[in-house]
């Protein structure tokens, strides 16, 4: 049955395509202004995150000076980065393993 | 200063005394000045192509501001340098065009109130453009000041420290409308 073995085939081919294509990720940089309450209501706002999320989040950009906030494709990165932007957070993407 | 809260009908209001209304509406403006250079469409000779640029928001600058208020304000999306342009060329113009947006909202906002005696009253939706836009001031007066560090002051002549003074009033203020979106 050639018909199956070679949608098989694709399927392989498109999987790691996939891949390759993915996973970025979103960071927020720690910033001198941003107020943490700021930072935490921007979490919960726009990403959704349940307040000890957010605030965990928000801790680790503190101490740290930058957090994983969104994995994902690279356009869903950059959409969240501009959101981010838009809210005066300094954010960046990069591929994850970056 | 009467702190923003949540009134019974769900809108957020405030009471902000004159020179407090003037000085908002001065420092929105001031941003809207500031950015929407950034925001103007490009000088392009063909209407057709200058439409499409405008129409999708295309166009922007292709590397980060030397001013640092606006470089923080319009920062690069990628640690990589061509990528960071590559990006800034797409995104610039409409990002740039939506704090512009916000800074006017926050002005129309406090101009209504002038005449309702300094209560401003927000929509959910404006609640938002005064959120990004306090978080736009308090960046270009930062830097401005010169802070760079979580436990740096700033500069410390006498006229910086009344903009500390603004600057300290303002996070106040944030923190007072976020508890009032909250509620």
């Amino acid at each position: 049955m050639p018909q199956t073995l070679e949608s098989l085939e694709l399927r392989e081919e498109s999987a790691s395509a996939t891949e390759i294509d993915s996973p970025w990720v979103t960071l927020v940089w720690n910033d001198p202004v941003n107020l943490m309450s700021y930072v935490s209501y921007v979490f919960r706002s726009y990403f959704g995150f349940s307040h000890p999320e957010a605030d965990k989040r928000m801790l680790q950009v503190h101490h740290d000076g930058k957090a994983v906030v969104a994995t994902g494709s690279r356009e869903q990165m950059e959409m969240h980065v501009e959101a981010m932007h838009d809210f005066g957070l300094w954010a960046t993407l990069q591929k994850a393993d970056a | 200063m009467i702190a923003f809260e949540r009134g019974h009908d769900g809108a957020i209001t405030a009471g902000f005394t004159g020179p407090e209304a003037s000085l908002i509406t001065s420092l929105a403006e001031q941003i809207a000045g500031m950015l929407d250079p950034f925001a103007a469409p490009p000088e392009i000779d063909d209407p057709d192509a200058a439409a499409l640029y405008a129409s999708v928001g295309l166009g922007g600058s292709s590397r980060l501001s030397d001013d640092p208020a606006i470089a923080r304000l319009l920062p690069n999306a990628y640690a990589d340098d061509e990528a960071a342009a590559d990006f800034r060329g797409l995104t610039e113009r409409s990002l740039a065009s939506r704090k512009v947006a916000n800074a006017r909202v926050v002005v129309q906002s406090l101009r209504v109130s002038d005449v309702t005696a300094g209560v401003v009253v927000l929509s959910e939706e404006e609640a938002q453009s005064w959120l990004r836009t306090l978080a736009d001031v308090r960046l270009t007066i930062a830097a401005r000041l010169g802070i760079k560090t979580d436990d740096d002051e700033g500069a410390d002549d006498d006229s910086s420290l009344a903009l500390r003074d603004v600057y300290d009033w303002l996070a106040w203020v944030t923190e007072s409308l976020i508890d009032a979106i909250e509620s």
